[in-house]
Formats: structure tokens, C-alpha cells, sequence
């Protein structure tokens, strides 16, 4: 199982939706959390402090979610971060360019805890197999 | 989109301005240019006539085709009528191509009128939705902070619930000295206490819940407004799209990766409509 002291960004334009995600992921046992309200201010944060995991929408202003991903992907420091996209977005040609961009896992809004404990278990999974 | 600047241009008070102009220009002695004259200035006056005046218009120039034929109608002589016939097609012309302003400009003016209404109902409908935003916002945010206040309080009930039917469990399988018994049942009684009060300050914020749910009501009400004159916009924009479309309209659908939530995926195969679908595609993609 994976280490609860894992430190979590969640990047999403609403604070609301910020909240939520910072409540469901305490309820599983991950309490280091930092939250940026977009695509740049996630990287800005990225680039100065480390972080295990990503969860971010798509719709951003500034930067984009999708942005954000293909940016962290490009960054050899940065690229190995699992990142898992929560979003509103719901067209086929999305979640493709989500996967083909290296998304780690694509949550469809609205989202109940189990799903999200679902993805973050499969991923972690994952990242446990050598690539 | 591409229709706009098109519609922006048709209220150009400067097309209205030729077409003035022409009129008065007209080199015709009947009685009608004096009412086209009059109608006409009128209608520059307040910028965007009435109908009924540019019908008065409309008349007036029918009018004129009127005049302008009778002495040609009447002319007896065959020299006579080539010669007014060579005059009288370049009147026709002007008039035809007149008439052909007259018309672009009631479409025009009809346009202005649905575009004026677009333009007082965007702010308005901004604000609506500005409200509506606001209000949401500060629901979820007394939930939430309910819920932050309430969560400690259950976790603690809960766990000293466990705790203290575990020493219980204890008691009833014998295993408990009469002296741990006393400590037992004073801590029993400090946890009913404790019980009582949490219960009551969870109570309040179930309550605090409730109550945040108000904002249904009063963005309810607003939405219901703002759909309202989204459906007169529609209706309107419609109608301008009839008269101004030329009769092959390339629809374009807008291809974009960030289009919000889907309201309408029942009836559309592009976009997935539960979690398991999504999980589906990306299995099938290799991922």
C-alpha cells in the first residue's frame, strides 16, 4: 500500500472542488496536501517544492489542465510525477488526449470517494511494477 | 461568430445616410419626394424608424414609380415613347436599386432592433449569473465548513463509543476487578456528557446544512429569468439568422477540449456519460 505521507497538489480553479478533494483524500489517509487554483501556479509550486502526486482539472484559466500535464511531461525533473485528471470534461477526444498527453488516470466529475480511491490504487499499482 | 461583424455593420447609421441621401438627391418634381424627404429625416432623427414610417417610405417610392410612368403610359407618339423609354429604364434602374436599399434597410433595422435587445439582456443576464456563482460558492462553503466543524465531533463519539464497549465487553466476560469497574462507570458517565454536548453541536451544524440549502430557492428564481431571455435571445437571433443567412450556411461545430460539464450526453455518442465508460475507453486504448 502506499505512504500516507505522500505529498499531494490539487490544482483546480474552484476552491470548492479544491476542498473536496483535500477532504476525500484525508478520509484515505493522505493529509499532505497543497492546493493551486491553476495550471502555472501548480508548476511555480512544482518546480520549488517536491510533490508525489498530481490531481488536477482540465478547465483552468491561465494554464490548462491539459497544459499542465503535457508540461510536466516535457520536464525531466518533473516527468515520472503520476498525474491523475478530475474534470468536468466528458468527450471522447478528451479522455484520448488525456491518455495520449500520459495521464495516469482520467475521473469524470461528478466523482464519488470510492471512485477516486479506485484510481488512486490502480496508479499506485502501477508506479509499484517497473515500467 | 462570423455573422457578427456582418450584423454589427448592417446598423451602420452611415448606410441609412446614403440611402438619404439618394432620396433626396431624386431630381423629381411629383408631390411624393417632400413625404420621402420628411419620412426620411424622421427616421434619421431617432436613428432606428418604425415600421409604419418606413412603410410610409416604402409608399412613398411606390408612389413615385406611379408618377414617373404616367406620362410615358400616356404619350401618344412613337418618337415620343422611344425617347421616354430610354429615360425611363435608367429610372427604373435607380428606382429598382433604390428599392433594394429600402429593403436591405428594413432587414437592417429589424436587425438593430433584435441586436439592441441582445445587448440589454447580456449585462443583465451577466449579473444574474454573477449572483448565481456568488450564492453557490457560499453554500458549499458553509457546508463544507459544517461538515469540518461536525466530522471531529462524530469521530470522537465514535471512538470513545468503541473504547468504552470494549471495557464493557470485558465486564460481562468477568475479566474486570470491582476497581476498574468504578473507573468504568465514572468514565461512562463523562462520556454520556460528552455525548450529550457533541450531539447537540453536531445538531447545530446539520442544521447550518439545511439552511445553506437557500440558495436553491433564490438561484431558482434567477435562473428561471435568465432562461427566459435566453429564450427570447434565441428567438430573436433566430430570426436574424433566417433574413441575413445567405442560402448555403457552412455550420461550423466548434472542436474544443474544454466545453464544461455535458448537459445533453444522453443524446450524443461523442462524450461519455459515467465513470465506466471512461474506464472502458482508456482500456481499450492500451492504457
Amino acid at each position: 500500500m502506499s505512504d500516507p505521507k505522500l505529498k499531494f497538489l490539487v490544482v483546480d480553479d474552484f476552491s470548492t472542488m479544491r476542498r473536496i478533494v483535500r477532504n476525500l483524500l484525508k478520509e484515505l489517509g493522505y493529509t499532505n496536501v497543497d492546493e493551486a487554483e491553476d495550471g502555472a501556479i501548480a508548476l511555480q509550486k512544482l518546480n520549488s517544492t517536491p510533490f508525489d502526486f498530481v490531481v488536477t482539472d482540465w478547465n483552468m484559466p491561465n494554464m490548462d489542465g491539459l497544459t499542465l500535464l503535457q508540461t510536466i511531461r516535457r520536464t525531466p525533473q518533473l516527468k515520472h510525477l503520476p498525474v491523475l485528471m478530475i474534470t468536468a470534461e466528458a468527450k471522447k477526444e478528451n479522455i484520448i488526449a488525456a491518455a495520449q498527453a500520459g495521464a495516469s488516470g482520467y475521473i469524470v466529475k461528478p466523482f464519488t470517494s470510492a471512485t477516486l480511491a479506485e484510481k488512486l490504487q490502480k496508479i499506485f499499482e502501477k508506479m509499484g511494477r517497473p515500467a | 461568430m462570423s455573422k457578427r461583424p456582418k450584423l454589427d455593420e448592417s446598423g451602420d447609421s452611415d448606410d441609412l445616410q446614403a440611402l438619404f441621401d439618394s432620396i433626396a438627391a431624386q431630381p423629381i418634381t411629383s408631390p411624393s419626394p417632400a413625404v420621402v424627404q420628411a419620412v426620411a429625416k424622421d427616421v434619421a432623427d431617432d436613428g432606428a424608424g418604425d415600421s409604419d414610417e418606413l412603410q410610409a417610405l416604402f409608399d412613398a417610392v411606390a408612389s413615385k414609380i406611379e408618377h414617373t410612368e404616367e406620362p410615358s403610359a400616356r404619350s401618344g407618339s412613337d418618337t415620343e415613347i422611344s425617347g421616354s423609354s430610354a429615360d425611363s429604364d435608367a429610372v427604373f434602374n435607380r428606382i429598382g436599386q433604390m428599392t433594394r436599399q429600402l429593403h436591405d434597410t428594413l432587414r437592417e433595422l429589424g436587425l438593430n432592433h433584435a441586436l439592441q435587445d441582445v445587448a440589454k439582456a447580456m449585462p443583465d443576464a451577466r449579473q444574474r449569473l454573477d449572483y448565481i456563482a456568488q450564492m453557490t460558492e457560499q453554500a458549499a462553503s458553509r457546508v463544507l465548513n459544517a461538515t469540518d466543524i461536525a466530522r471531529p465531533l462524530q469521530d470522537r463519539t465514535q471512538h470513545a463509543s468503541a473504547a468504552l464497549r470494549a471495557r464493557w465487553d470485558r465486564l460481562y466476560a468477568g475479566e474486570m476487578s470491582p476497581e476498574e469497574f468504578r473507573v468504568l462507570s465514572a468514565d461512562t458517565r463523562a462520556f454520556l456528557g460528552q455525548a450529550e454536548s457533541d450531539s447537540r453541536a453536531t445538531n447545530a451544524q446539520l442544521m447550518e446544512i439545511m439552511m445553506a440549502q437557500d440558495f436553491q430557492d433564490l438561484t431558482g428564481q434567477v435562473i428561471k429569468r435568465i432562461l427566459q431571455a435566453a429564450q427570447t435571445l434565441e428567438t430573436q437571433l433566430l430570426q436574424v439568422l433566417i433574413e441575413a443567412a445567405p442560402p448555403t450556411v457552412n455550420v461550423e461545430h466548434a472542436s474544443s477540449l474544454m466545453n464544461g460539464p455535458i448537459i445533453d450526453g444522453k443524446s450524443r455518442d461523442d462524450v461519455v456519460t459515467s465513470q465506466e465508460q471512461v474506464d472502458d475507453l482508456l482500456e481499450s486504448l492500451g492504457f
